[in-house]
């Protein structure tokens, strides 16, 4: 029954297509002028090149679009989980008990990390999370863009670029670029009112959004984004059997309120225009950590004498904001000067906890300090045409600030009532010691070159130069040729060299905590490489990440209702960052006495600190087939068919310090972390996105297959297979105005697969977590929503 | 692998330099949808007078447009006139065609082609931001895909033209400055 439904929108689609054969691009001018006004241009796009707006299906690189229309279409969740419902290769599991990361999931492309992606709004580099992920997730190790503080009501398109890119826009555009497009003149305002839940009937989602745009003169524009957005916590923890058959413990999605207000303006002003855009996000989040038992060390039973579930409640404040202005000399040429700034903040608190060491006189609810990323960017453009060449150029300069600030004392003191349970159960707070203040600056200067070698052959040519004052320069290219040998074809392909900078977090990020050995107080946990601990034990400063790329691909458009795309593509990086693995005698049987006795000199039990560790090849293949097709009385269908295939193995392991006496394979490359790089997220993505619309209503499907993935047991790898899932929507419209939807996520209910037996009293088949958070669908099964939209 | 990419692309680079085909930009199809507009919109509006044996279309500054104008209606006639498609760059250049599309980078220059056309009867389009207000006649933009039309009526009355019903009826229509 299941493979039955899965192939239902397959069945639409061939039943569409035999039934109205594509009419000829000539056509168009048969067409009555009502008709006309109905034809859809391709979606356009202005990442990739600095031409300015190009049809996507034209780009010189891979490059695909997708639309608001699309983006609403997947149900209720916010921009990350649109795009992870019909994006192949983004990938955005789902994490729980995973401290801050609950409340931030990161996203990847083409299975690299969070940090390998480079994200824009309108263009304009949007500010990373202030949290580093350090727990034992995707993205381990690094921290990302959160995309679910734009609404979805603001957005026009999100283009997602697929080749790297940092030679043309600098840091972190290695897996690609996704580009947000904020909706600018000649949208409609609208209201939306949204409910949901899942069919275990919980995750409760309720959303409020309201777009409101301003038309100005010249074609300007005010436009005005409020979104409020409740989603109450899922969970599908087990029954604990050692505590009398109770769900004691929280797996699922954290609860959380957003609350979003974002902007979008332009004021033109003769050849000059005002433009400035942003948002302001705040969330409020919480989630739990692992359950402790009543009799659990770390319980005080006359506090919790049933034992208690750390709840870990960050509050989390986004805020981004462009202003600049654009315009066009005598002579042609384009210029845009642009300032922009992020900010972040990841501000832990603790509820429903203790700081064990204190004893009974231990607060229950605590601040354990925030961590927050200041970013401020300067751009001026330049851009002339010279009949159809194009040469651009500009400057960046960029200053970013990483804080770290304590929490309060009782979130991070070892008391006398215990000797190994310091700070907040859940989350202990920053220490005084753990405070960090990072500054960095950057300049870049860079040129680009589209140049049209003869009518069928493009030529972009680009370099950029930077330099960081904390690493040093860099300098990129890229050269990629677009040929168009037949009317209907397109062969592109694209060789450049990029890089990521160590983000301040991973160079500076520090957290210990304390146990009593003794009459001595031990110190561990992550050293920021400029600490005097890591720094002993072998810790340099860090060097951007290195990549090389390599895209190879083909566009067939035999009508202009339907295209099919092939591209190739080959991604290798070195000096990968990672976390060491926990530098201790006691974890390596290997390490040096030297190491052992620096450790011991500093009163450190142990220490882990970031190093740039790896190198890696991904190789991967991209198919795309879109299909539209104008029908009769104003209907229309639109099918998009999308496969990927990405493989990441570690080609290069570099040295470890020699003051610690192991190699780095037994230093970082324990099974867990190489199992994670290699096959964390699945290899293989089909997405199958299928839309039939008429006057009266729409309906929707999108079916996506999700590929296997891996992780360990101990020392053993785990395979967790593939899993197919469809959401479906319908939406009437009862008016011009007023529509009505009902939908439904995963609507057959697909779960994934569940980790075999073990003999962990917490994870394994039948026990209190079943399931691997890296399962890239989550793992909440089916739900449903309804919505109410109102334009006007 | 890189080696390889690198010959493959000297000799690539090398075909194309050789090649002498006049440069041109490549198919587009929002060129190709505005191409089929300018002559649907010529086809509802009413000249007052028009004694040329051919209809001209004349592009005004540097846009790939007149190919497309050239490739479409070289076989093609409107208001029974065979079409005649003209690029200029200078405003002196323009002569008296029935149809102008301004294609000029700036404000000053779009706006003195726009008083120019006023003075001489002549249709203007543009597809730059807020060239009706200006006093464009017809503006063409893309929002979301969807073509996207404005018309100035009270400059097509100031230039003579009458605009029929059915073109009105798809457009935001501009009357006193306001829509």
């Amino acid at each position: 029954m299941k493979r039955l439904l899965c192939l239902l929108p397959l069945w639409t689609a061939c039943a569409a297509a035999l039934a109205d054969p594509p009419a000829p691009r000539n056509d168009w001018y048969e067409l009555s002028l009502d008709e006309l006004v109905r034809v859809q241009i391709p979606p356009q796009a202005d990442v990739g090149s600095r031409d300015g707006t190009h049809s996507a299906l034209d780009a010189i690189v891979p490059t695909d679009v997708y639309t608001a229309e699309q983006l609403q279409s997947v149900g209720p969740g916010g921009l990350a989980q649109a795009l992870a419902a019909l994006v192949p290769g983004f990938n955005y599991p789902r994490p729980s008990i995973a401290d801050g990361t609950d409340h931030a999931p990161p996203f990847t492309l083409r299975s690299l990390n969070p940090d390998q992606v480079l994200v824009l709004v309108n263009g304009k580099r949007l500010h990373q999370s202030a949290l580093l992920h350090t727990n034992g997730t995707i993205g381990r190790g690094s921290s990302g863009a959160d995309l679910n503080t734009i609404p979805l009501l603001a957005v026009e398109r999100v283009e997602v670029l697929r080749d790297g890119a940092a030679a043309q826009y600098g840091s972190d555009a290695i897996a690609g670029i996704i580009n947000i497009v904020l909706k600018g003149y000649g949208h409609a305002s609208q209201a939306q009112l949204g409910w949901g839940r899942t069919t275990a009937g919980d995750g409760l989602q309720r959303q409020a959004a309201l777009f409101h745009s301003t038309p100005l003169a010249g074609d300007g524009f005010i436009n005005l984004t409020a979104e409020l957005r409740d989603r109450g916590a899922t969970n599908r923890a087990g029954p604990d059997a050692l505590d009398g058959g109770r769900i004691n413990t929280h797996f699922g999605d954290a609860d959380t309120q957003d609350a979003v207000l974002a902007w979008s303006a332009e004021v033109p002003r003769g050849d000059t225009s005002l433009y400035a855009h942003g948002h302001v996000n705040r969330r409020n989040s919480s989630a739990g950590a692992f359950f402790r038992r009543a009799d659990d060390e770390r319980n005080l039973p006359q506090i919790y004498p049933q034992g208690f579930l750390p709840r870990i409640e960050p509050r989390i404040t986004d805020f981004a904001a462009t202003l600049g202005a654009k315009g066009t000399s005598d002579s042609g040429t384009e210029w845009d000067l642009a300032y922009t700034g992020g900010f972040n903040e990841f501000h832990f608190y603790v509820a429903n906890s203790l700081n064990r060491s204190l004893g009974a006189s231990s607060p229950t609810a605590f601040d354990s300090g925030a961590t927050s990323l200041a970013q401020h960017t300067l751009n001026a453009d330049l851009r002339r045409n010279f009949g159809p060449h194009t040469l651009s150029g500009g400057y960046e300069y960029r200053v970013e600030n990483y804080r770290i600030r304590q929490g309060e004392p009782a979130s991070w003191q070892l008391g006398a009532d215990s000797a190994w349970y310091p700070g907040a159960q859940g989350f202990g707070g920053f220490a005084p010691e753990n405070e960090a203040n990072a500054w960095r600056r950057s300049h870049a200067l860079y040129l680009d070159l589209k140049y049209a070698l003869a009518p069928q052959l493009v030529l972009n040519a680009a370099t950029r130069a930077e330099h960081y004052s904390d690493f040093g320069s860099t300098l990129n290219g890229k050269l990629a040729l677009r040929l168009r040998p037949a009317e209907h074809w397109l062969l592109r392909t694209s060789v450049s060299s990029g890089f990521r900078a160590p983000s301040l977090a991973q160079s500076h990020f520090t957290s210990t905590a304390m146990v009593r050995d003794g009459d001595d107080i031990l110190q561990y946990g992550s050293y920021g490489v400029d600490h005097p601990v890591a720094r002993a034990l072998g810790a340099t400063d860090l060097k951007p990440e290195n990549s090389r790329h390599f895209t190879l691909g083909a566009v067939w458009q035999p009508t202009p209702q339907l295209t099919a795309s092939v591209d190739g593509f080959v991604t290798d990086i070195s000096d990968r960052i990672m976390a060491t693995g926990y530098i201790a005698g006691w974890n390596l049987a290997q390490l040096s006495p030297q190491a052992q006795a620096i450790l011991q000199q500093n009163h450190v039990d142990g220490a882990t600190y970031f190093t740039n560790a790896v190198g890696t090849r991904t190789r991967g293949l991209d198919l795309r087939l879109d299909y539209k097709q104008e029908l009769p009385q104003g209907r229309r269908w639109h099918v998009s068919a999308a496969f990927q295939h990405a493989a990441t193995r570690i080609t290069q392991v570099n040295r470890a310090p020699a003051v610690l006496g192991v190699d780095m394979t037994d230093l970082i490359l324990d099974p867990y972390t190489r199992v994670t790089m290699e096959s964390g997220q699945p290899r293989s993505a089909f997405k199958l996105w299928t839309q039939y619309s008429t006057p009266r209503y729409d309906l929707a499907f999108n079916l996506n297959r999700f590929g296997s993935y891996a992780s360990t047991y101990g020392a053993t790898e785990v395979t967790f297979g593939a899993r197919w899932t469809l959401d479906a929507q319908f939406s009437y419209h009862w008016n011009k105005h007023t529509t009505l939807t009902v939908g439904g996520t995963n609507v057959l209910n697909a779960r994934p697969a569940q980790w075999g037996a073990t003999d962990d009293e917490l994870t394994g088949a039948g026990k209190i977590i079943r399931y691997s958070q890296y399962a890239p669908f989550g793992y909440n099964g089916a739900a449903y929503y309804v919505r109410l939209g109102v334009r006007f | 692998m890189w080696r390889l990419f690198r010959g493959l692309a000297a000799g690539v680079w090398l075909w194309g330099a050789a090649w002498h085909a006049p440069l041109a930009y490549a198919i587009d199809t929002q060129l190709q949808l505005k191409a089929v507009y300018l002559g649907r919109f010529a086809s509802y509006v009413q000249w007052p007078q028009q004694e040329a044996s051919a209809f001209d279309i004349t592009v005004l500054g540097a846009h790939p447009l007149g190919e497309q104008l050239a490739a479409l209606y070289a076989d093609k006639r409107i208001q029974g006139k065979p079409v005649h498609i003209r690029t200029v760059s200078r405003i002196e250049d323009i002569g008296t065609p029935e149809v102008l599309f301004v294609a000029l980078p700036t404000v000053a220059a779009r706006q003195a082609a726009i008083t120019y056309a006023q003075r001489h009867g002549i249709l203007t389009i543009g597809d730059t931001k807020g060239f009706a207000e200006l006093g464009g006649i017809i503006q063409i933009t893309f929002v979301e895909q969807n073509v996207q039309i404005k018309i100035n009526y009270d400059a097509a009355v100031k230039t003579g033209l009458h605009i029929g019903a059915p073109l009105l009826s798809i457009a935001t229509v501009l009357r006193g400055g306001q829509p």
